[in-house]
C-alpha cells in the first residue's frame, strides 16, 4: 500500500443526491463530493452542517461510502450513514435531493491494511460504529484481502447494512443485547471465541463503536495480544485540530500516560495500545 | 468610491486591518495555513502559553449550547519555549501581527513568560489571559478583583516593552473597574471579553457534561453581553479597546467598533468556518464601502451616545 498521503482539506457547498431511511433509525445520505472522493481513506471523516440552521457547529461524520463501495453509488459521490439521534441528525434526516450541505474533509487518519498479507482482518462494529468498514471492505477487496467481521447491535433492527456485510465479509458473528439475531450479549462474546480458536494464527482487528465497546474490545485484543486499530469518535467543535475538544488520553512505549491528543488529527484511528483508558 | 482604509493602531501596534484572531480558537496559527493566508489578517492570537507545557483537563470538554458553546480545555499548550522554537520561527514568514497570549499559575510565572518573549523575535504584542475560567490555579483569579489584576499587570508592565494588552473577565460585578485597573498599571490596550463560566448538566446521567463541572461560554449567544460590556468600558477608560465575544460577520464586528472597539477579535466562528476570520474582514471592506466610510476608524465608538462620559 502506498505511503500516507494527507489529501488537501476542502470545504465544499455539497448537494444531496440521496438520503434514505434503512430502517431501525439508521440512515444512509448520499452527496456530491467529486474532488474529496478520490483520495478519501476509510475512517476519515468529514465536518457537516447545514446552511442556515442554527445549530453552531457541524457534526462529524465518518465516509461510509466511497466511488465503487455502493453498486448504486453515483459517479463523484460519497456515503455517510447516521443513526437519527439528536438535533442535528434530525434536521438531517429531513434533507430531500438537492438540499444543501457545507461539508470539511477530508479528516484525519484513516485505516490502513494491515501490511502483513499473514494477518488474518477482523472488523469489530457496535451499532452505527459499523458506518467506516463498507468502504474499508471495499478498499481490502481491490487489494485482493477479506475480512471477517463480528457485528454487534441492541437489536436486530438497528444492524444497518447487516445484508450487505454477509455478502462480503467471509463471515459475520453477531451479536445483539436481546439476543433477536445472533448470540444474546455484546461482541466481546464471539470475539473471545474468536481469540480463543486453537491455531487461530496472526489477527489484527478494527473496531469501531461505542467507547465502552471500543474499551472493552481493545482490553480483550490487548490481552490476546493481538494489534488493535481503533476508529474513536467525541465531540468536537473544529475537526481540523485547533478547538482541542476532542482529546482521548494516550500513553507512550512504556505504558505510562502521557498526553491528551486529539481525535480529529491524530486520530480517528489510534492503535489501542496507545489509549490510556 | 476608493477601496476603504482598513488600517487601525491599538495604541503603538499598527495593524492592517482591525480583525484578530481569538486565543484558544486559532492555535497557533499554522494550522489555518491550508484554508487561508495568515497575510490577509490583522493580526492572530496564539493559545495561552504557559512556562511549561500543559496537558489541559480531562474529557469531555467541549458542548454545544443554544448559539453557543461550552469549553473547558484548561490551557493545553506546547509551553513558551517550544513555542518560540517551533512556531514563531514560521510565523514570521506572514505579514501578520503575531499577538502572543500568556498563562501564569502564579505572578512570577507570568512574569517568566513575558520576559522570554518579549527577547523573542516576531512578537507584535502580549495579551496576558487574566481570566481564564477553567483552570485551577491562576488565570481568573488574577482577573477577579481590581487589585490582583492591578498586581500581576505592573509585574509583567516591568518585564516587557512589547505592547501589554490585558484580556478581561466578563465574571465579574463591574468590568470597568479590572479595566481601569489595567490601565492604571500601564496595559496598552484592554481586550474583552472573555467566556461566561456556565455548566451543561446532563439530565439522563444526572451529571455535568464537561468533566471540569464548568466551562467557558462563547459564541453568538454572548455576543449582546460582550457588546455591551465594551461599551461601557469605552466609557471607563482612555486605551484602546479590541471587542469580542460571538463575532461571525463583518457585521458583528461592526457592532463591535460602534461600541468602542478599536480592533476586534473573531473566536468560536474559526471552528464553524476555518476561513472565517478572513471572511470578516472582506466583509469589513464590503459594509465600508457600501456605507461611503473611508477608514474604519471613523467608526470607533461612533454609535450615538458611545462617547458620553458617565
Amino acid at each position: 500500500m502506498l505511503a500516507w498521503r494527507i489529501p488537501m482539506v476542502q470545504d465544499l457547498i455539497a448537494p444531496v443526491l440521496r438520503n434514505v431511511d434503512i430502517g431501525g433509525g439508521n440512515w444512509l445520505l448520499e452527496f456530491e463530493a467529486r474532488d474529496v472522493s478520490r483520495e478519501m481513506l476509510p475512517a476519515q471523516f468529514f465536518m457537516i452542517g447545514v446552511p442556515g440552521s442554527d445549530i453552531l457547529l457541524r457534526r462529524p461524520f465518518s465516509v461510509c461510502g466511497l466511488p465503487g463501495t455502493f453498486a448504486d453509488g453515483r459517479a463523484g459521490a460519497v456515503q455517510i450513514l447516521y443513526r437519527v439521534y439528536g438535533r442535528g441528525t434530525k434536521l438531517l434526516a429531513s434533507l430531500g435531493p438537492g438540499a444543501l450541505l457545507h461539508v470539511l474533509g477530508p479528516l484525519g487518519r484513516g485505516f490502513t491494511a494491515p501490511p502483513s498479507r499473514d494477518a488474518k482482518i477482523v472488523l469489530v462494529a457496535g451499532g452505527i460504529g459499523c458506518a467506516p468498514f463498507p468502504a474499508f471492505i471495499d478498499a481490502l477487496h481491490r487489494e485482493g484481502r477479506q475480512a471477517a467481521m463480528i457485528y454487534g447491535a441492541r437489536s436486530v433492527g438497528e444492524l444497518a447494512l447487516l445484508s450487505w456485510f454477509r455478502e462480503r465479509c467471509s463471515s459475520v458473528a453477531v451479536a445483539t443485547d436481546d439476543g433477536s439475531e445472533g448470540t444474546r450479549g455484546f461482541v466481546t462474546s464471539p470475539l473471545a471465541a474468536l481469540l480463543a480458536e486453537p491455531g487461530r494464527g496472526a489477527l489484527h482487528l478494527y473496531a469501531c463503536g461505542p467507547t465502552p465497546m471500543l474499551k472493552a474490545v481493545a482490553k480483550v485484543a490487548l490481552a490476546a495480544g493481538v494489534t488493535c486499530d481503533l476508529a474513536l469518535e467525541a465531540p468536537m467543535a473544529c475537526g481540523f485540530g485547533v478547538c482541542l475538544g476532542c482529546v482521548v488520553p494516550t500513553r507512550d512505549r512504556a505504558g505510562a500516560p502521557v498526553a491528551y491528543e486529539r481525535v480529529c488529527v491524530d486520530g480517528p484511528v489510534m492503535r489501542a495500545d496507545r489509549l490510556a483508558w | 468610491m476608493v477601496t476603504p482604509d482598513l488600517s487601525v493602531s491599538v495604541g503603538s501596534l499598527r495593524l492592517k486591518n482591525p480583525v484578530l484572531t481569538a486565543s484558544g480558537t486559532f492555535g497557533y496559527g499554522l494550522e489555518f495555513l491550508p484554508f487561508l493566508s495568515l497575510s490577509s489578517l490583522g493580526g492572530i492570537v496564539t493559545k495561552g502559553l504557559s512556562p511549561k507545557p500543559r496537558q489541559g483537563n480531562p474529557p469531555e470538554r467541549i458542548v454545544e449550547t443554544s448559539s453557543g458553546m461550552l469549553n473547558a480545555i484548561g490551557l493545553q499548550n506546547v509551553g513558551v519555549d517550544a513555542f518560540i522554537a517551533d512556531k514563531l520561527p514560521k510565523l514570521r514568514d506572514h505579514d501578520t501581527a503575531v499577538v502572543a497570549n500568556v498563562f501564569g499559575e502564579t505572578e512570577s510565572e507570568y512574569v517568566e513568560v513575558c520576559g522570554k518573549l518579549d527577547a523573542a523575535d516576531g512578537v507584535a504584542a502580549i495579551e496576558l489571559n487574566v481570566s481564564c475560567p477553567n483552570t485551577e490555579a491562576g488565570g481568573m483569579i488574577f482577573g477577579n478583583d481590581p487589585a490582583s489584576l492591578g498586581a500581576i499587570t505592573r509585574a509583567c508592565r516591568r518585564a516587557t516593552r512589547l505592547p501589554l494588552w490585558v484580556k478581561l473577565s466578563p465574571n465579574v460585578t463591574d468590568i470597568r473597574e479590572t479595566a481601569k485597573a489595567a490601565e492604571a498599571e500601564g496595559a496598552d490596550a484592554v481586550s474583552l471579553v472573555n467566556t461566561f463560566v456556565g455548566a451543561v448538566i446532563d439530565v439522563e446521567k444526572r451529571r455535568p457534561v464537561l468533566a471540569n463541572l464548568s466551562g467557558g461560554l462563547s459564541g453568538p449567544a454572548i455576543r449582546p453581553l460582550a457588546v455591551w460590556m465594551t461599551w461601557q468600558v469605552r466609557r471607563a477608560v482612555a486605551i484602546p479597546i479590541v471587542g469580542m465575544g460571538g463575532i461571525m460577520t463583518a457585521r458583528d464586528a461592526v457592532e463591535f467598533i460602534l461600541a468602542g472597539a478599536t480592533a476586534v477579535q473573531v473566536g468560536t466562528a474559526n471552528f464553524v468556518n476555518p476561513r472565517a476570520a478572513v471572511d470578516v474582514v472582506a466583509g469589513l471592506a464590503e459594509w465600508l464601502s457600501d456605507h461611503r466610510v473611508a477608514s474604519v476608524r471613523e467608526l470607533v465608538g461612533a454609535a450615538a451616545g458611545a462617547q458620553e462620559r458617565a
